[in-house]
């Protein structure tokens, strides 16, 4: 439908509170620097083989600040596949998949992950390891006379993961 | 004898310790010694941590790090994720204010980063310290005829800039040490795909994968080599998964380079755990004949 003036309500205002906490997180920045060529669709695994991932259009969204549309539960983000072809590909070196991670960052402090994705960060936080140890690891790691898998000191890596008050992105409400 | 630190990771030494068996047996047999590294954690690893909150997660890789640079060695991987994250942190840090962010978590456990430790993937320390002739010759069993299409994974090569392992549009470290054993790499038309493990859908991975196994079969070759434990999963649970999906007779069967690398030094068939593996390699029996240790 054509604009007219006064319908204000159909023009996409750009949100800069999303754009400026996005910017707070590691590499977050960067798709200011996306000019929209499309260079890192081609070779995109997610994109060749599903049918929504866009790695340019989700850099679209985020240059005009369109944060609700991607930090949603079941967001599009977790089809990325983390190849790293779209940092390979990119002329102006945004790194869209480190983007795109830093908008995980960010569902992440809306508490918002898929289940297989929590249960593994989980696993993390409360034994330093990802893959958790058993006696029948132990057994196996016997049977090929490997040495005992040292313990994780588990409080030195808890006290890690705890932000500090200044330096900033890590509590989405200080914005 | 070089000395690098170790870095196993989660994966191989939880789940595949025939990978971590093979390693330890065959790096002092090429001149490279292990200096295990008390008190590692996860990496933490590139897909789910990292997901949550970059910064903790460079502070944890960085403690990491640090344990290695107290020990004065270079640190050396196992896993691709292992050495994206450990990589990409070495990268990252050299930004200052990243860099003081990060110390000043680690000073809560009186741990500072410095950067002096540099991390190589193991592929590397094949190639760059022990040479592609050493592994020519350390090999009893010369794996002749046997074809192996390779696998590269996407955490070897990419980021180029980052990892500076070899060129990611035309890799050629995997080729050569396969043909260091007497064996013959074969690249098929889709050698530069993912494994898909890190996409949380289950259509993409599953098409990309038929595609890939595809082309592999195409090819008509014994095994698939790899050197990333996440990618063999998807490769060995996850090959049976896409067979019984699409209807197709999938069953080329995948190996970890050093687990191959073992073999071909003589170490017997049935010394490398095979037997867990979905799809077992069973065409290496037919080297057996030759001069085991």
């Amino acid at each position: 439908m054509p604009e007219t003036p006064g319908e204000k309500d159909d023009v996409v205002r750009v949100n800069f509170q999303f754009r400026r906490e996005l910017a707070e997180k590691v590499e977050g920045n960067l798709a200011s620097f996306c000019y929209q060529c499309g260079a890192c669709v081609g070779d995109c695994p997610a994109a060749t083989y599903g049918d929504e991932f866009n790695p340019r259009e989700i850099m679209l969204k985020v240059l005009y600040g369109l944060g609700d549309e991607l930090l949603v539960e079941d967001s599009i983000l977790w089809e990325c596949t983390n190849c790293y072809n779209c940092h390979e590909r990119c002329p102006q070196e945004v790194k869209p998949v480190e983007v795109i991670i830093s908008l995980k960052n960010m569902l992440a402090d809306l508490g918002i992950y898929p289940d297989a994705v929590e249960k593994v960060i989980k696993t993390f936080e409360e034994t330093g390891r990802t893959t958790p140890l058993s006696a029948a690891v132990t057994r196996q790691r016997e049977r090929f006379n490997l040495p005992p898998l040292p313990p994780v000191p588990i409080e030195e890596i808890q006290k890690l993961l705890e932000p500090a008050p200044d330096e900033g992105g890590a509590d989405p409400t200080d914005g | 004898m070089r000395r690098f630190a170790f870095f196993p990771g989660c994966l191989i030494p939880v789940r595949h310790p025939a990978m971590e068996f093979a390693i330890r047996h065959t790096l002092p047999r090429l001149g490279i010694e292990i200096v295990d590294l008390e008190g590692a954690s996860c990496c933490p690893d590139p897909i789910y941590f990292k997901s949550k909150d970059k910064l903790s997660w460079l502070a944890v890789a960085a403690r990491n790090l640090s344990l290695a640079e107290d020990l004065g060695l270079d640190v050396f991987t196992n896993c691709s994720g292992c050495t994206a994250t450990l990589s990409e942190t070495y990268h990252l840090l050299q930004d200052e204010s990243l860099r003081a962010k990060v110390n000043t978590r680690l000073k809560r456990i009186g741990r500072q980063y410095r950067g002096t430790s540099r991390v190589r993937h193991i592929v590397t320390l094949l190639r760059d310290v022990a040479g592609y002739d050493a592994v020519r010759q350390s090999v009893v069993r010369p794996l002749e005829g046997l074809k192996v299409a390779i696998h590269y994974g996407c955490h070897l090569l990419k980021p180029s800039r980052i990892m500076q392992v070899d060129d990611p549009n035309n890799p050629t470290v995997m080729e050569k040490l396969v043909t260091a054993l007497g064996a013959t790499p074969v690249r098929h038309r889709n050698w530069y795909l993912c494994c898909g493990k890190a996409c949380q859908t289950e259509d993409i991975p599953a098409n990309m994968m038929h595609d890939l196994l595809s082309t592999v079969n195409d090819e008509q070759a014994d095994i698939l080599g790899m050197i990333c434990p996440t990618c063999f999963g998807q490769f060995d649970h996850g090959q049976m998964k896409v067979s019984k999906q699409f209807g197709e007779d999938f069953h080329t069967p995948p190996i970890y380079y050093f687990q191959l690398l073992a073999f071909a030094q003589g170490v017997p068939y049935d010394k490398l755990g095979f037997e867990r593996q979905r799809f077992k390699p069973q065409c290496l029996r037919r080297f057996e004949a030759s001069a085991a240790v």
